[in-house]
């Protein structure tokens, strides 16, 4: 299941728009394994995190606990989200 | 020749041969080869005991793959004697009994780091790769929750 959903003023070029997947518990949380955001530009992986957090709030008990991958790769609450960024959210893996 | 060894990485929901996995990942000069398998585990002893029906295993199948290759070249620059590597994660339903994961490392010879290219290989994308399992047994459903935290970048 996808959703489209504005965060801010619609239809302006500055936004960003991001693709967010979850994944395991998280995704059992939110209820969804996808969903598609308009975003401010220089929008950091935290301010997604916390926004997220504020939408669905079982997500709160993994605040600080979820791993964050922007484009695939480990990354810093402090980073700035790429234009069209694939970010997840997941809790530590349990492969193998 | 590292630039000739094999490395092969698989996330499948389909079954797995050894044999097959072996073969492609020997070479003339290799004499020795180490096979690490995780098996779903029925009983379980160790911390809580309880009994396990079977794992249904769920995967970031693009950055999967792409961490399953970087535990290879993490292996390849601390083992260079290391020839072969495969790296195998089973995703989806998997029964009792089942192989789940492989890390196949071949070398010419047993002590050339190759028990411990493996051992480093499984401890590795149980820290990194993004794969995750759920426990179904007679008490429900239970996710199995990782510890490790990477890095930003790692």
């Amino acid at each position: 299941m996808n959703s489209t959903n504005d965060l801010s003023f619609s239809g302006s070029e500055e936004m960003n728009r991001v693709r967010v997947l979850f994944f395991a518990t998280l995704r059992d949380d939110v209820g969804q394994r996808s969903l598609e955001l308009n975003l401010p530009q220089n929008t950091t992986l935290a301010e997604l995190e916390d926004l997220l957090i504020g939408r669905y709030p079982r997500l709160e008990r993994m605040r600080g606990l979820m791993l964050a991958a922007v484009n695939r790769q480990y990354a810093a609450p402090d980073q700035v989200l790429p234009k069209n960024a694939e970010v997840a959210f997941f809790p530590p893996v349990s492969g193998g | 020749m590292a630039d000739s060894y094999p490395t092969s990485i698989v996330l499948t929901d389909g079954p797995l041969d050894l044999d097959l996995l072996l073969a492609q990942m020997t070479l003339p000069t290799t004499g020795a080869a180490v096979i690490f398998t995780g098996v779903v585990r029925g009983v379980t002893w160790r911390g809580q005991p309880h009994e396990t029906f079977h794992l249904e295993y769920e995967a970031y199948a693009p950055m999967a793959e792409e961490k399953m290759r970087q535990v290879a070249q993490e292996i390849r620059q601390r083992w260079p004697e290391v020839q072969g590597i495969a790296i195998v994660q089973r995703v989806g339903r998997l029964d009792v009994g089942t192989p789940t994961t492989v890390i196949l490392c071949t070398a010419a010879h047993r002590d050339s780091g190759v028990f411990e290219a493996a051992r480093y290989g499984i401890d590795r994308l149980k820290e990194i790769v993004p794969v995750w399992k759920k426990e179904v047994g007679p008490q429900g459903e239970t996710w199995v929750e990782g510890h490790y935290h990477p890095r930003p970048g790692e």
